[in-house]
C-alpha cells in the first residue's frame, strides 16, 4: 500500500489538486494494487469494492493510513468504493448486498438545513404502490457525480423525528435524480463533492435499505432502527481517523526530509536545553500522532473483536482529526516559505487535512459523543 | 511510516494475572493509600503503620532473586507499568515510596556484583527498603538527562565524585546511596557512596509536590570511593540510557494513575454540582473538557502499553519511551490543571484532592528515576 501511495498517488497529487472535477484515470492502478494486497492478506478480493471487512477493520485502517500518506483527495476519488458501500454492508439484506455490494455507492445525508443533526433532514420518501417517491436536496455528497448509485437518507414523516428516517438506494440515471452542481473546495479537490436533487424520483420498493416500511410506534424498536443507521459511523470513523494519521505522518516525513537537507537531526528524549525549538516541536507532534494512531487502532481492534466501540471510535476520530490539522499546519509554519509554496505538497496537506476533522462527524460532535458516554448523559441532557 | 507487523498483532487484552494484580493494587491504592495522602503530606512522610501495609504487598521481595531471599519472579514491563498506575491511582507520593526502592532493588539485582547483591538485597527482603537511596535527578538545569550532574574521576586508584543530586527519597533513612555520575569518557554509571564517609552532605529540600515522601539533595565534594564501589564492579558499565528510558515509562505509568484519578473524580462532581438549575456537566464547555481528559488519558495508557511491550520484546524502545514521557508530561499537566478548574474555587482548597494531584503531576517530566518497568 505504501509503495502504491508513493509511486501511484504522489506523482499525480498536484495534477488533480489543480484539475478539480476531472476524474483521475490513473486510479484504477491503485485498485489493482489494493486487490493484490488484499489477496496476499487472505481477505476475499470482492471485499475490495464492497467494503465488507469481515473482522479486518484494523487491517483496513492501516491500509487507509498508508494510502492517505500518499494523497487523501486521490484516495477518496478512488473508483469503486464510497461510504454508501459501508452502509449497504452494515444494514442491507442478503439480496441488497449481492445486488449493490460491488457497485460504487455514495452516501447522501447532509442537507442545506441539516448537517450534524442528521435526524432533522427533510428529504421525503412516500410509498406509492410498489415505488418510493423521493423529494429533496442533498449536499456535500462525496463521489456523488462519479458513483453508480447513492444511499439516500429520507424521512417517512418529518413530524416523527428520527424514528421515521430510512435510507434508500437510488441508481444513477433514475428519472428525477440530477446532479445539480459540483462544489469547489479548500482541499481534497481530486474527490468530487456533489449537490443532488431528487424531484419526484421513483425507485423500486425493495430499494429501502434495512428497517421497516412503517414507522415503529414502539419507542425501543424505533430507537434501534435509527441506532442501526448511526452504527455505520462506529465502522467508518476509525477509517476516516486512519486517513488523518496517514496525512499527519506524510506532513511530518516531508518536513523532516526538508529539514534534513539543511542539517537537521532528531534529538528525542533530551532536556529542553539541548533541543532546538524545532526538535522540541517535532517530538511533541510525533508523540501526539502516535497517541492518535494507537487510539484509532484500538477502536478498529474492538470492532474486529465485536466489542461495542462507539466511544473509542469517537475518541480516535476526535484526536486524529485535530492532530492531523495541527501537524499539517505546523509543518507549513516550520518549513516557512517552502511550506507555503506549491513547490511542495505541505500546503496541500494542510488544506486536505481540514475536512478530516469535519466529515464523519466534526471534532465537536465527537467530543459530544465521548462526553455523553463518560458522563452517562442522554442527548437531551447534554445537547 | 509504521509497518503493520503481523507477527505482533495489536492486542491489548490483559492476561488473567495482570488483571488480577491490577484489580488488587488499584483497590489498595484507593482504599489504603488515598485516604492517607493528606496526612502523609503534612507529616512529610508516610506513617510507619502505612509503610508496613505497603511492605506487606511484597512487591520488592517478588523481584529479588531467590539466592538473596526473594521470590525471583521476572516481571514483564507491561505488568510493572500496570502496577505503578494502580498504586498512583491512590496517591503519587505514596506510590513512589514503594516504586523508588523497587527500582533500586531492580537495578541492584540486574547490575550489581555478587558482593553488592549479597550485601544489599537480603535487607530489602527483610523489610528495610530505604537502606539504599537512589540519586538520579540532576541539580543543574542544562545537564543531559542521560548524563549526570555528578562527575566521576576514574583516573587513579580511587574514584572521586563531585557534584550534587536532588530528589533523593528517604535519604535520612539510607546507609548507602546509589548515585549516577559521568566519567571523563562521557559514560554514565552508578556508584555506591556510604552516607557517613567524608565529602557527603545531605540537605533536606521541599518541593511543590510529592510532599508525602521526604526528598533531599546529596552534595558530594571530593568524595573518594574505592573502584569496587562502582555498581557491577570495577570494569562494569551499564546502559544508562536504557535505565533512564525505562524509568520514564514508569513515571508515565504513575502519571496515568493520577490522570485517571482526576477523571474519575470530576465526573461525579460535575454531574452533582448544580449551577443555573442544572448539573454543570450539562454544559458543553464543561463536558468537552472532560471528553478531552478521557481521550488523552486513554491515549496515554496505550502509549505506555506500547513502550513497555517494546521493551518486553527486546526491541529498541528509546523513541517510544521519549514520546510517551513527553506526552505524559504535557497532557498530565493539562489534566491536572483542568481538574482544579472544573471544581472552581472548591478545587483550590484542601477539601478536595484535585489541587494535590495538580501539584504532584507537575513532577512528571521533571523527576527521573522515580519508578522502573
Amino acid at each position: 500500500m505504501r509503495m502504491a501511495a508513493e509511486f501511484i498517488l504522489r506523482p499525480i497529487s498536484r495534477k488533480y489538486d489543480k484539475a478539480e472535477h476531472e476524474p483521475p484515470l490513473e486510479m484504477e492502478q491503485l485498485n489493482q494494487a489494493a486487490a493484490a494486497q488484499k489477496k496476499e492478506s487472505g481477505v476475499g478480493d470482492d471485499s475490495v469494492k464492497s467494503m465488507d471487512l469481515g473482522g479486518r477493520s484494523l487491517w483496513a485502517v492501516i491500509s487507509l493510513e498508508q494510502m492517505c500518506w500518499g494523497d487523501v483527495g486521490l484516495f477518496l476519488a478512488r473508483p469503486g468504493t464510497g461510504l454508501g458501500n459501508a452502509a449497504i454492508m452494515a444494514v442491507g439484506n442478503q439480496e441488497q448486498k449481492a445486488l449493490w455490494g460491488k457497485r460504487w455507492a455514495a452516501m447522501a445525508i447532509t442537507e442545506p438545513a441539516a448537517g450534524s443533526d442528521s435526524k432533522n433532514i427533510s428529504t421525503t420518501a412516500v410509498l406509492e404502490g410498489d415505488e418510493w417517491v423521493l423529494n429533496g436536496e442533498k449536499i456535500y455528497v462525496t463521489d456523488g457525480d462519479r458513483c453508480d448509485c447513492v444511499v439516500v437518507w429520507a424521512t417517512l414523516n418529518k413530524d416523527m423525528g428520527k424514528t421515521a428516517i430510512r435510507s434508500f438506494i437510488v441508481e444513477k440515471g433514475t428519472p428525477g435524480f440530477t446532479v445539480a452542481r459540483l462544489e469547489k473546495k479548500l482541499g481534497i479537490r481530486a474527490s468530487d463533492t456533489a449537490t443532488l436533487i431528487f424531484d419526484n424520483c421513483r425507485i423500486p420498493r425493495e430499494n429501502l435499505l434495512g428497517g421497516k416500511e412503517e414507522i415503529e410506534t414502539d419507542i425501543n424498536a424505533a430507537k434501534k432502527s435509527f441506532g442501526g443507521a448511526m452504527q455505520t459511523f462506529d465502522n467508518t470513523r476509525p477509517m476516516v481517523a486512519g486517513m488523518a494519521i496517514g496525512l499527519g505522518q506524510a506532513a511530518l516525513d516531508m518536513t523532516r526530509a526538508l529539514l534534513t537537507e539543511e542539517g537537521y537531526e532528531d534529538n528525542f528524549g533530551r532536556s529542553m536545553h539541548q533541543q532546538t525549538a524545532i526538535q522540541n516541536e517535532l517530538e511533541m507532534l510525533e508523540a501526539e500522532l502516535e497517541a492518535a494512531r494507537l487510539l484509532v487502532y484500538k477502536s478498529a481492534w474492538m470492532m474486529d473483536n465485536k466489542m461495542p466501540n462507539s466511544k473509542e471510535a469517537s475518541m480516535g476520530k476526535a484526536k486524529a482529526g485535530r492532530i492531523g490539522n495541527r501537524i499539517s499546519l505546523k509543518c507549513v509554519e516550520i518549513c516557512s516559505m517552502q511550506g507555503f509554496s506549491e513547490d511542495h505538497l505541505l500546503e496541500k496537506f494542510s488544506r486536505d487535512s481540514k475536512i478530516l476533522d469535519i466529515f464523519e462527524g466534526t471534532q465537536q460532535i465527537q467530543q459530544l459523543i465521548v462526553a455523553r458516554q463518560v458522563l452517562g448523559k442522554s442527548s437531551s441532557q447534554l445537547k | 511510516m509504521q509497518d503493520y507487523n503481523t507477527e505482533h498483532p495489536f492486542d491489548i487484552t490483559l492476561s488473567e494475572d495482570q488483571q488480577m494484580t491490577w484489580d488488587m493494587l488499584r483497590k489498595f491504592g484507593e482504599t489504603e493509600l488515598r485516604p492517607h495522602a493528606r496526612q502523609a503530606e503534612s507529616d512529610g512522610r508516610p506513617s510507619d503503620e502505612l509503610l508496613e501495609k505497603i511492605k506487606s504487598l511484597d512487591l520488592i521481595p517478588l523481584i529479588i532473586p531467590e539466592a538473596y531471599g526473594g521470590m525471583g519472579l521476572e516481571q514483564d514491563s507491561v505488568s510493572n507499568a500496570l502496577a505503578l498506575e494502580a498504586l498512583a491511582y491512590g496517591d503519587l507520593s505514596l506510590a513512589m515510596s514503594v516504586s523508588i526502592p523497587l527500582l533500586t532493588a531492580q537495578i541492584i539485582s540486574e547490575h550489581g556484583s555478587e558482593e553488592q547483591k549479597a550485601e544489599l538485597l537480603p535487607m530489602f527482603v527483610n523489610g528495610s527498603i530505604f537502606h539504599v537511596g537512589l540519586g538520579i535527578n540532576n541539580t543543574m538545569l542544562a545537564t543531559d538527562p542521560y548524563q549526570s550532574s555528578v562527575t566521576a574521576d576514574e583516573s587513579g586508584e580511587e574514584i572521586i565524585l563531585n557534584g550534587s543530586k536532588t530528589g533523593v527519597a528517604f535519604a535520612n533513612e539510607a546507609n548507602t546511596f546509589l548515585i549516577s555520575a559521568s566519567n571523563e569518557s562521557g559514560e554514565c554509571n552508578l556508584y555506591f557512596v556510604n552516607k557517613d564517609q567524608e565529602g557527603v552532605e545531605i540537605e533536606d529540600k521541599e518541593f511543590m509536590g510529592l510532599k508525602g515522601a521526604p526528598l533531599s539533595q546529596i552534595n558530594l565534594s571530593n568524595c573518594k570511593i574505592n573502584a569496587s564501589q562502582k555498581l557491577g564492579g570495577h570494569n562494569y558499565s551499564i546502559n544508562y540510557e536504557s535505565l533512564v528510558d525505562s524509568s520514564r515509562i514508569g513515571m508515565s505509568a504513575l502519571a496515568l494513575g493520577v490522570c485517571q484519578a482526576v477523571l474519575d473524580y470530576v465526573v461525579p462532581y460535575t454531574n452533582e454540582r448544580v449551577a443555573f438549575d442544572e448539573p454543570i456537566s450539562n454544559r458543553q464547555s464543561v463536558a468537552f473538557m472532560i471528553a478531552d481528559m478521557a481521550i488523552e488519558t486513554e491515549a496515554l495508557r496505550l502509549m505506555i502499553y506500547k513502550a513497555a511491550a517494546l521493551k518486553d520484546l527486546g526491541e529498541d524502545f528509546h523513541k517510544q519511551a521519549s514520546l510517551t514521557y513527553r506526552f505524559a508530561t504535557h497532557h498530565g499537566m493539562k489534566i491536572g490543571t483542568d481538574g482544579v478548574q472544573l471544581l472552581g474555587g472548591h478545587g483550590f482548597t484542601h477539601e478536595h484532592p484535585v489541587e494535590l494531584w495538580y501539584r504532584n503531576l507537575r513532577a512528571i517530566g521533571i523527576f527521573e528515576g522515580g519508578a522502573g518497568v
